[in-house]
């Protein structure tokens, strides 16, 4: 497999007046191409940092990462983000099938090719009746689906997503789960997935990276060895998910009460 | 529905004072004339061709400086205020010139201009300026972070982002500040009129009062009254169209 994203020795420390915060001592990762990882670590631990300086939106303090073999100083070209504010990320003064389109557009693909690639994605997060309303007249999850929609017609090769599905109810988290999974099945894209939920990483990721508590160090990689084609009720049910899903969370306790 | 009925009341009870006040000899008749004397005034003043060539001439000025007003402030203020650099640069000096009362400018434009309708338009332009620069600049300071960002990863271009993500952000403040720039650049057009002569209703106000014609300066006032009304109105009018999606204007949520 050969490497998409590399992080090495990545550093962070948020200086402002009078205040210093070492979010991110010392970070360092290989992700494959196609591979799916979920991010998890206590809350503090630096999950959004490392994804926004992944992202290129902000610079690292130390350390270097690394895209395709080229170094990410900003934004690099076919990676999507899907912010953990999604409901702020989303243009309140467009349609929905206009959110969809407007970095399509920026990027320079023709409209024909555009509406065709927006449909699509729009059928895919079921959203195809929605097209033409705003933003805020859709519910919380509508809304993440209006991200996830503008994120994969974009058609990235790697996708961040950094706690996309904290803010919605059980069922409607369960059916973007198994979409994200759909999603990255049938595009082949690679996924970095930040979330808090144990069960949530298990049952998404085929690695999962455990972060200390901040100043975050990688705690362990762990890797998912559940079969490919998973289910909500049957996968969540094995042993093996179970004994995973206490691997995880032991680590997470173990992070909490600070070890490195 | 009952908002309208009771300004309407109002009004009549308003109008009704200024009939009777006058006619009870409460007020001398001749600095307040009954209400209907000013009405008749003003229908005869409707009558005349002058009269609706001054109103075009205040009309024309009022709307070029505030068209030009709202060019300048609006490419200015999303200019300086998405360049951090421009900003922190430009604070001072509008923070200086801002508080300057354009009518301090008037010994100037007479110099410059005398009566000719330049003179009112600098003034009209100068004051109705400040009023969109400081709203764009609010509103280019308040794209959303997130929005922003979500912009950046995107790597939407420079003018991409200008377009499509502060523009918007900043239309519903330059609506507000188009709002306060015509009222302000109404009472600026006016004042040149009045007090430098430039040709206007203004001016017409002045020449009524100063030949003694009492009920005409009257009636001419009310029309500048309902100059300002209309304008207020039309401007309230454009920013509720302009921001169908805007959370001031949207009812639900
Ligand atoms: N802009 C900033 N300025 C200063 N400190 C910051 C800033 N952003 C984050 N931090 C600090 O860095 C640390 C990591 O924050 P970060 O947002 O990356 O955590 P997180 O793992 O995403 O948390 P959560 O799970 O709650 O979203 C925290 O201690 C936080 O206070
Ligand atoms: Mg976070």
């Amino acid at each position: 497999m050969t490497t998409v994203l590399s992080v090495d020795a990545l550093a962070k420390t948020y200086r402002s007046p009078g205040r210093t915060v070492e979010a991110v001592r010392d970070l360092t990762f290989d992700i494959g191409r196609g591979e799916f990882v979920c991010v998890v670590g206590p809350s503090g631990a630096g999950k959004t940092t490392l994804l926004r300086c992944i992202a290129g939106l902000m610079p690292g303090t130390g350390g270097s990462i690394h895209l395709d073999g080229t170094a990410v100083t900003a934004p690099p070209a076919g990676m999507a983000v899907v912010f953990q504010e999604y409901g702020r990320s989303l243009f309140p003064w467009l349609t929905v099938r206009r959110n969809v389109e407007l970095p399509l557009a920026e990027k320079g693909v023709p409209r024909p090719a555009r509406r065709a690639r927006v449909d699509e994605a729009l059928d895919a997060v079921g959203l195809s009746d929605s097209g033409n309303a705003h933003p805020w007249q859709l519910s919380g999850g509508m809304q993440q689906r209006v991200a996830i929609a503008r994120a994969i017609a974009y058609e990235p090769s790697v996708l961040l997503m950094d706690e996309p599905f904290a803010a919605v109810d059980a069922q409607t988290r369960a059916e973007l789960e198994d979409l994200i999974r759909a999603l990255w099945h049938r595009l082949g894209i690679t996924v970095l997935f930040v979330t808090h939920d144990i069960d949530e990483s298990v049952y998404l990721g085929q690695r999962v990276l455990v972060l200390s508590r901040s100043p975050t160090e990688i705690l362990a990689d762990l890797p998912i060895d559940l079969p490919a084609a998973r289910d909500q009720l049957t996968t969540r049910a094995s042993p093996r998910f179970t004994a995973l899903r206490a691997q995880v969370y032991t680590l997470i306790q173990r992070a909490k009460a600070g070890e490195r | 529905m009952r908002r309208p009925l009771l300004g309407a009341a109002g009004l009549l009870v308003v109008m009704a004072l200024l009939e009777a006040l006058p006619r009870a000899g409460l007020v001398d008749g001749r600095f307040l004339p009954p209400f209907g004397t000013t009405a008749r005034a003003l229908g005869a003043q409707l009558a005349t061709g002058g009269f609706w060539t001054v109103l075009g001439q205040t009309a024309r000025g009022w709307a070029l400086g505030l068209a030009l007003a709202m060019v300048a402030g609006v490419v200015a203020g999303m200019v300086i205020g998405s360049v951090p650099v421009l900003r922190a640069a430009t604070a001072s000096t509008i923070e200086f010139l801002r508080p300057i009362p354009s009518v301090a400018l008037i010994p100037l434009v007479v110099l410059v201009y005398g009566s000719r309708p330049e003179s009112a338009l600098v003034l009209v332009v100068y004051a109705a300026f400040w009023q969109v620069l400081i709203q764009v600049l609010y509103g280019a300071a308040d794209v959303d972070p997130v929005v922003r960002d979500t912009a950046r990863s995107y790597r939407f271009s420079r003018w991409g982002t200008l377009r499509t993500v502060v523009w918007p952000t900043v239309l519903p403040y330059a609506a507000t500040g188009f709002r306060l720039a015509a009222a302000v650049a109404l009472i600026l057009e006016i004042t040149a009129e009045l007090v430098i002569g430039v040709p206007g209703l203004g001016h017409a106000i002045g020449v009524a009062q100063s030949s003694g014609a009492v009920a005409e300066t009257y009636a001419l006032v009310i029309v500048v009254g309902l100059i300002g009304v209309v304008v207020n109105l039309s401007a309230r009018a454009v920013e509720r169209r302009v921001l169908r999606w805007h959370t001031s204007v949207r009812r639900d949520l």
